[in-house]
């Protein structure tokens, strides 16, 4: 029983940080159709920079978040404007940018580790307390995770149902073309969305690195979880992506009770492919 | 000289994979990013037998190749289910679970810590334990899988992978089995690749998960890409170059461990550097074009075509297919009902109706794009209600499409010569062990296809690229395309629309012919003018069913329809 | 091709000179000339593939044009981007799904007028739209998608309205509607042009509805104009079978 608890508790925990990862690649997939593979390592390059910020400049480690956050914003944004735009702009076929997108991967992946080594990098600075349900137990920082869930997910929704900006992103997600036709600028919105899904990734980085620690490898966890997510809880919907960030948080958590801990990606996988067989457009379909 | 000798053997082993993965993406187009995971096959296969059981090299090799190979067929199955996106999250997730397999099966694959001591290749009571021993066994390994792999790729089955790649509907459309050519292509693609594992594992005398991740396939993506994909040739050069390239690290002191990741890095900038500079690649794919000198020579410059146009047997007049009360709806709309068509040998029928009258439904369900949901269609009194596209072509009945799906990269030859019936050159076994039909059978076909080239008029044009036509050329080359399948049936959506009035004519006379040539012809237009001009018989569809039929003249002159066709 | 005024002439808002446009390589309009003139209900009939919607979507904006030129209140706009001929007064409703079909009526109507800053504006607007269109007002709070076929074409006219265009290019409004809906869409553009005296340029294939909300009309054959004058004439069908 305890057990019991403890798994829908991880997977609770872990659906939150799904959550997140999944939440700002939708955003950048869903409303500019690039497959942006390097959100991976930018998500990565984030966590590290608020280590190196933590740790090596000594900032205070909210202030070092704050600054993270906009640098991996940025760092993002630049993935666009010097990547994947000159691509758009010369109309390469979607493939070509796929591809771009892995080169990207790989070249930002290995650059972690060239800078930061390939050992584990933890904050020691921060303390946080254990909580024990029964024999169960959680920490405050897997807390942190639901709450920054809870919080990027409401303000997202927010910001897409009620501002200009927002709603214009819906309507570059649901029609690319009918935008322009009302004269939206589709690459301002590009821009602005590769900023906010990189800047969301880097608050999931943020927990993580109080959480589990980094390492150079953490990005393709992240961005094949996210990938997932979004095909599984049906291409454009933000909704959808959470809850199959769940979903997968828990089938994972849930199926160690009988597997070993060792084949989460298989039981990714599991999921990802029952889903595509069953239900091709993914858990929410767009009207 | 050991050094030198380990990076040749790279090469081979690397030019191994790049080829074999052109096979998959260049030439097939599909994009499949698991290669690494059939590598890694290979290499366990070679490693788990030769350890644990104690069995030598020749054996170790086929064993893996048959494994991979199955794998292989494994994978197709959801490649032909889903594809683009999907495709690529479900062997980027087979990736993920290779690893997860590698890991995890300790007893087997011994986990994270890999297989040590694999026995070396023995050959000859010579152990080949150092680079240059191994180096002549890597070389002729690397040619033999080479040679395999470009007489796929040159041969008129490559030449078809090509055609799919550029338009799978259209490919259908000409006859091509589409589940065969992937799982084949899988097959092939996955057991070379083993060949690579194999021998890596006897080289290195060690395996480990680590050399099998999503990297390793993103560097044979990159060679493949460098060296121009479609090029089998331009996949050693990519192989050679990205091997080569990093091996400047050497001369300066960086780590081993950094040094590694240096070279990946590379290995991305190069990817990222040559898509924005030069995305064909190094070396593009025509080399692998078909060649018509020798052919050419013997078709008449611009006579009347001798044998372009066989006549179909039967008598003129006779019904040859029969569709009777088709249906077909989507979801809750009927786009089709009721629906009941005749045609007849050396008849043109001419289907007109208001925009959305279920025309090109029409179509697709006489050629097996679309399934009736009821009715039947007889083919001189065979069933073909069933039938797959390319079993409807081989039964003798084609169709074009309004938006022409030319096979954009191919020459004009390839695109009929892609569409011709029967090519022994098509059957994968005939490619390998009949080569002397194959060649004959290739011969003939290209003069055929020259021929029919100069029918439509485009035997000027036969040796440039589809992409390169004017629109009316690209849409002769679809009539010449249609007339190669040597169906006796030909259906025709919108051959005319958007010519001038020249070309317009120009295809009219080659409709004219067909019908003349005792085939049985029906088309899609909306210009009407030409429609009285061409058409024996007009069928007027509105809202899925046939309205009326009659001779154009009658029909024209019908107010109810003409306030139907206007309303 | 002459034509007959029998209305004094009013100024021309759009006016387009020996204009070519296409796809890539393929040439689909071949120098077309046509004037919109203020308040004016334009036609533009032809048989599919005649390169109507080429022609209007590069007077739009949305395609660089071959050659020739777009004037809009006898300004040069021939390669502006479409924001820009938005912001000026010219509106598009594109053939099909000329709405965001995931979002809210009323979100749909608020993007047709992006361009726009003040939202007060914005609201009078709203209002006037919807009074115009009372089954949006009934319907604002609904996911735009799950309406009707002929609901959503009103939508898609309203988000055109939005902004208060000097002239609307409608894109085959009456495509995939039943007939008697046809009539009720041909019958809000007519009371459109004449409440608000906005200019109209109408694809159309439904020779039946669109002639009798017509004032003038021009015919397109495989990409070339080969009729241009009044609606009368074409009401003979057999007339009109030899132009298509």
């Amino acid at each position: 029983m305890d057990l019991l608890i403890q798994l829908t508790l991880n997977g609770l925990f872990n659906g939150a940080h799904f959550a997140l990862l999944a939440m700002g690649f939708a955003l950048i997939f869903g409303t500019t159709g690039v497959v942006h593979f390097a959100y991976g390592p930018v998500y990565a390059v984030g966590a590290y920079a608020i280590w190196a910020l933590a740790v090596l400049v000594g900032l205070p480690f909210w202030a070092a978040v704050l600054l993270g956050v906009a640098l991996t914003a940025a760092l993002g944004v630049g993935c666009y404007l010097f990547i994947y735009r000159p691509f758009e702009i010369s109309g390469s076929p979607p493939f070509v940018v796929l591809v771009a997108s892995l080169g990207l991967f790989i070249v930002m992946k290995n650059l972690i580790g060239i800078v930061f080594g390939t050992g584990v990098k933890t904050v020691d600075s921060v303390a946080y307390d254990v909580h024990f349900v029964g024999n169960a137990f959680f920490t405050t920082v897997q807390l942190g995770q639901v709450a920054a869930a809870l919080l990027v997910g409401c303000g997202i929704a927010l910001f897409l149902r009620a501002s200009r900006y927002g709603k214009a992103i819906r309507a570059m997600a649901d029609n690319r073309e009918m935008a322009t036709v009302i004269g939206i600028d589709t690459t301002r919105l590009s821009i602005l969305v590769f900023a906010l899904g990189s800047a969301v990734s880097a608050v999931a980085g943020s927990l993580v690195l109080l959480r589990d620690g980094l390492n150079p490898n953490m990005g393709f966890g992240a961005v094949f979880v996210a990938f997932v997510a979004v095909i599984v809880g049906g291409v454009g919907s933000l909704r959808g992506a959470v809850i199959a960030a769940f979903l997968l948080a828990f089938v994972q958590s849930l199926g160690m009770w009988q597997i070993p801990t060792e084949w989460q990606n298989t039981i990714v996988f599991v999921v990802l492919f029952g889903f595509l067989l069953a239900r091709p457009s993914g858990i929410v379909r767009r009207a | 000289m050991e050094y030198l000798a380990h990076i040749l053997v790279m090469v081979c082993l690397y030019g191994i994979l790049a080829t074999s993965f052109n096979l998959l993406i260049g030439f097939g187009g599909i994009f499949a990013l698991a290669h690494a995971t059939f590598y890694a096959s290979g290499a366990y296969a070679a490693g788990i037998l030769a350890t644990k059981l104690g069995i030598g090299f020749p054996l170790t090799l086929l064993a893996g190749t048959v494994v991979t190979a199955a794998i292989g067929l494994l994978v197709a199955f959801p490649a032909m289910r889903v594809g683009s996106h999907y495709l690529v999250v479900i062997t980027l997730a087979l990736q993920a679970i290779t690893i997860d397999v590698l890991m995890n099966s300790k007893p087997l694959t011994g986990g994270p810590d890999g297989i040590p001591g694999i026995p070396p290749v023995s050959l000859f009571g010579t152990a080949l334990t150092s680079p240059v021993s191994f180096l002549p066994l890597a070389a002729v390994m690397a040619a033999l899988c080479c040679a395999v792999a470009w007489r796929l790729g040159a041969s008129p089955f490559g030449r078809s992978l090509r055609a799919m790649r550029e338009n799978e509907a259209a490919a259908q459309a000409v006859g091509k089995n589409l589940v065969r050519m992937k799982l084949v292509v899988f097959a092939m693609s996955a057991g070379l690749a083993s060949v690579a594992g194999t021998l890596v594992a006897h080289y290195i005398a060690f395996v480990n998960p680590e050399s099998f991740t999503i990297e390793e396939t993103i560097l044979i993506l990159a060679m493949v890409i460098l060296g121009g994909m479609g090029n089998l040739w331009g996949s050693l050069a990519g192989a050679a170059i990205l091997v080569l390239l990093p091996e400047g690290l050497k001369f300066v002191h960086v780590p081993g461990d950094i040094a590694d990741m240096v070279r990946q890095v590379i290995y991305g900038v190069v990817l990222i550097v040559i898509l924005r500079l030069r995305p064909e690649g190094l070396f593009p794919e025509t080399v692998f074009r078909t060649s018509t000198g020798a052919a050419r020579s013997s078709v008449p410059a611009n006579g009347p075509p001798t044998g372009a146009l066989e006549r179909a047997s039967g008598t003129p007049g006779e019904v040859v297919v029969s569709a009777t009360s088709l249906s077909k709806h989507f979801g809750g709309i009927q786009a089709v009902k009721d629906l009941t068509i005749d045609l007849k040998r050396g008849e043109i029928v001419g289907l007109i109706g208001p925009n959305g009258a279920g025309k090109t439904t029409a179509f697709n369900l006489l050629s097996g794009f679309l399934r009736p949901t009821g009715g039947t269609i007889l083919y001189r009194g065979r069933d073909v209600t069933k039938l797959k596209p390319h079993e409807v072509v081989a039964a003798g009945l084609a169709r074009s499409f309004q938006d022409l799906k030319l096979f954009t990269k191919l020459t004009v030859v390839e695109n009929i010569l892609v569409s011709l019936p029967a090519q022994p050159g098509d059957r994968p076994l005939d490619v390998y062990f009949r080569p002397g039909l194959v060649r004959r059978a290739d011969r003939e076909n290209v003069a055929r296809a020259l021929e029919i080239a100069s029918f439509v008029g485009l035997l000027a044009k036969a040796d440039e690229t589809a992409a390169n036509l004017s629109y009316a050329e690209e849409k002769l080359l679809v009539i010449a395309r249609l007339l190669a399948t040597g169906a006796d049936v030909l259906l025709l959506d919108e051959p005319l629309s958007g010519l001038d009035t020249v070309t317009v004519e120009r295809i009219c006379g080659v409709i004219r012919d067909l019908a003349r040539a005792n085939k049985a012809v029906c088309i899609i237009e909306h210009n009407l003018e030409v429609i009285r001009g061409v058409c024996d018989e007009i069928v007027f569809i509105d809202e899925g069913r046939v309205l009326t039929k009659g001779p154009p003249d009658t029909l024209m002159r019908d107010r109810e329809l003409a306030e139907r066709y206007f309303g | 091709m002459t034509e007959i005024h029998t209305m004094p002439i009013a100024e021309p808002v759009l006016e387009v000179r020996g204009l070519s446009a296409g796809y890539g390589k393929r040439a689909v309009v071949h120098e077309v000339d046509l004037t919109v003139r203020a308040g004016e209900i334009r036609v533009l009939l032809g048989h599919n593939g005649a390169g109507k919607t080429t022609l209007v979507r590069t007077v739009f904006g949305l395609l660089r044009p071959t050659s020739g030129t777009v004037r809009y209140r006898g300004e040069d706009i021939t390669r502006r981007r479409c924001a820009d001929n938005v912001k000026a007064g010219i509106a598009l409703v594109p053939q099909g799904h000329g709405i965001f079909r995931s979002l809210t009526v009323r979100e749909n109507l608020e993007l047709g007028a992006y361009t726009a800053q003040d939202p007060a504006e914005i609201r009078v607007n709203r209002d006037a739209v919807m009074d115009l269109f009372p089954i949006l007002r009934e319907r604002a709070g609904q996911i735009a998608g799950t309406m009707s076929g002929g609901q959503q074409q009103m939508l898609a006219m309203g988000m055109a309205l939005m902004h208060r265009p000097d002239v609307m290019i409608l894109d085959e409004p009456s495509i995939g509607l039943a007939p008697n809906l046809v009539q009720r869409v041909m019958e809000a553009i007519a009371e459109v042009n004449r409440t608000l005296r906005m200019a109209v340029l109408m694809v159309e294939q439904n020779v039946v509805h669109a002639l009798p909300i017509a004032q003038s009309v021009t015919v397109l054959r495989t990409g070339r104009k080969i009729y241009e004058g009044p609606p009368e004439p074409l009401g003979d069908r057999q007339y009109l079978m030899t132009l298509f």
